[in-house]
């Protein structure tokens, strides 16, 4: 089962890295954003493998939670200061 | 960052999670001596609550609920709850946050007293964490001129 | 001439409507106040603060339980330690929170059955994961073909859900179906991304807010809310 979760976490990070380039060579800022935003999602997922591999769930599942909130609240206050700025 | 404009979805959406993003701030802050976290962390989660609010519903909404002069309030209060702890430790004659010497005034055990102290002293310092978080970010987002300031400045101009 | 006659009209019915409801008011206030004379004190204070509309403290005091045992439960899922330290922090952290905002959390709530909502969302979600699923295979079929036959396109709609919580609903069930994204809401107008011109058919065929409206209870809401009003308007003067 650990070997399952180890792929699915590799797979996982595969299409980070993807997001990753999204992010860093992405033509304009809101593809930057868009790129980040979904690594945020793939690191909760990954966060959560790593509690399964290690037998930890319950405190990966908090640190997780914080991650997603975190996430949320980052994303919007990006979100904003581009919406005053106009630098769409 | 101020301005309130009228995105329903977000607003809708931060309204709902707000009251579950305090109560995990509390739970990180309580549960610190267990599970990952502690009172710097859950200050942090508290902070951003009000910061989502003071994002989506606008400044004045936002200062129903955390003024400035209530940030500044509670920051000191919650240093002073870290400090009191301290103090009352270093009273009892023992070295300062030394918790051991807590048991005699809470009539338990050693061990559980430092469990009582080191939690007393982690809600002290989320209250302070929390308070400063929301103060910076409220003056970094006004500019640190709020609008009856301004108000004042013209009047004092004209 | 006929423009003149039509506005004269709708004067007309306002002002009739207008002087019903003001007879239907004092009629109330007569009728309340003749039977509390002859009931019991509380019948009478409930009857009172029923009429004068005064059940903000009331609601806000129903409010702040029911926010209460969310919290509680959300707690207990959380810690998961059952002892009574961490319980007693439990409670008071969650009416500290409670207490901090429960009129965000029910801050524009409808009436209607949570039993019936419950069973019509439950009745509805294997359509929508349905739907989901299908979506999903269009846009790997878009992604993946060589030609890329992406037609992007922004449709917007008037919706005629009413509440701010199933706008929501509804934006979120669109976003969530892939190849297309909600961009904005202003004053009930959708204005939705679509990846190809078949996506957009299927979301204008305004399925998706009929499945809304149904498990929201946009439709019926009226109804059920004039039965309530009217039948505590009975319960106090009985």
């Amino acid at each position: 089962m650990d070997n399952f979760f180890l792929l699915l976490g590799m797979a996982l990070f595969t299409l980070v890295l993807l997001c990753l380039y999204r992010g860093v060579f992405g033509p304009g800022v809101l593809n930057r954003m868009a790129g980040i935003c979904a690594i945020g999602t793939k690191t909760l997922v990954i966060l959560l493998l790593m509690g399964f591999i290690y037998n930890r769930v319950e405190m990966f599942i908090d640190i997780s939670m914080v991650y997603a909130f975190l996430n949320f609240v980052g994303t919007i206050t990006a979100a904003k200061y581009l919406e005053i700025k106009g630098e769409a | 960052m101020t301005r309130v404009t009228d995105d329903i979805i977000i607003r809708a959406v931060a309204r709902i999670l707000i009251p579950f993003i305090q109560l995990y701030a509390l739970y990180v802050i309580m549960h610190g001596h267990h599970s990952p976290g502690g009172g710097f962390q859950g200050g942090v989660i508290m902070g951003a609550s009000f910061i989502l609010y003071l994002l989506t519903h606008g400044l004045e909404e936002a200062k129903t609920r955390m003024s400035e002069i209530r940030a500044g309030v509670f920051s000191s209060f919650g240093l002073l709850v870290y400090s009191g702890i301290g103090l009352l430790c270093l009273i009892l004659g023992s070295n300062y946050l030394d918790y051991g010497k807590l048991s005699t005034v809470l009539k338990v055990i050693p061990a559980q007293a430092r469990s009582l102290g080191i939690l007393g002293v982690e809600i002290g310092v989320g209250i302070a964490v929390m308070a400063v978080m929301f103060s910076i970010f409220f003056d970094i987002s006004t500019g640190g001129i709020l609008p009856e300031d301004e108000e004042d400045l013209g009047a004092r101009d004209g | 001439m006929e423009v003149t006659v039509l506005v004269q009209a709708t004067d007309k019915a306002f002002e009739i409507l207008e002087k019903a409801r003001n007879e239907a008011r004092e009629l109330l206030y007569s009728s309340a106040k003749l039977t509390s004379e002859t009931k019991s004190l509380a019948e009478r204070r409930q009857a009172r603060a029923f009429l004068s509309g005064a059940q903000q403290s009331k609601l806000a005091l129903r409010n702040f339980t029911i926010a209460f045992f969310v919290l509680f439960a959300f707690w207990i899922l959380l810690s998961a330690r059952f002892d009574y330290f961490h319980l007693t922090l439990g409670i008071i952290c969650s009416m500290l929170v409670a207490y901090m905002s429960h009129d965000l959390l029910f801050s524009n709530i409808r009436l209607g059955d949570v039993r019936i909502k419950a069973r019509r969302f439950f009745a509805a979600a294997p359509w929508f994961l349905g739907q989901i699923f299908s979506a999903n295979l269009h846009v790997a079929y878009l992604a993946l073909s060589p030609k890329m036959p992406v037609d992007p396109q922004i449709i917007r709609f008037k919706t005629k859900l009413e509440s701010d919580i199933s706008w929501v609903a509804l934006a979120n069930s669109i976003t969530l179906t892939p190849g297309t994204i909600t961009v904005d809401i202003r004053e009930g107008e959708f204005f939705v991304h679509a990846l190809d011109r078949k996506v957009a058919y299927e979301l204008s065929t305004g399925q998706m807010e009929d499945k809304i409206a149904h498990v929201l209870m946009e439709a019926d809401h009226v109804y059920i809310q004039d039965v309530l009003d009217v039948s505590r308007i009975f319960g106090a003067l009985k």
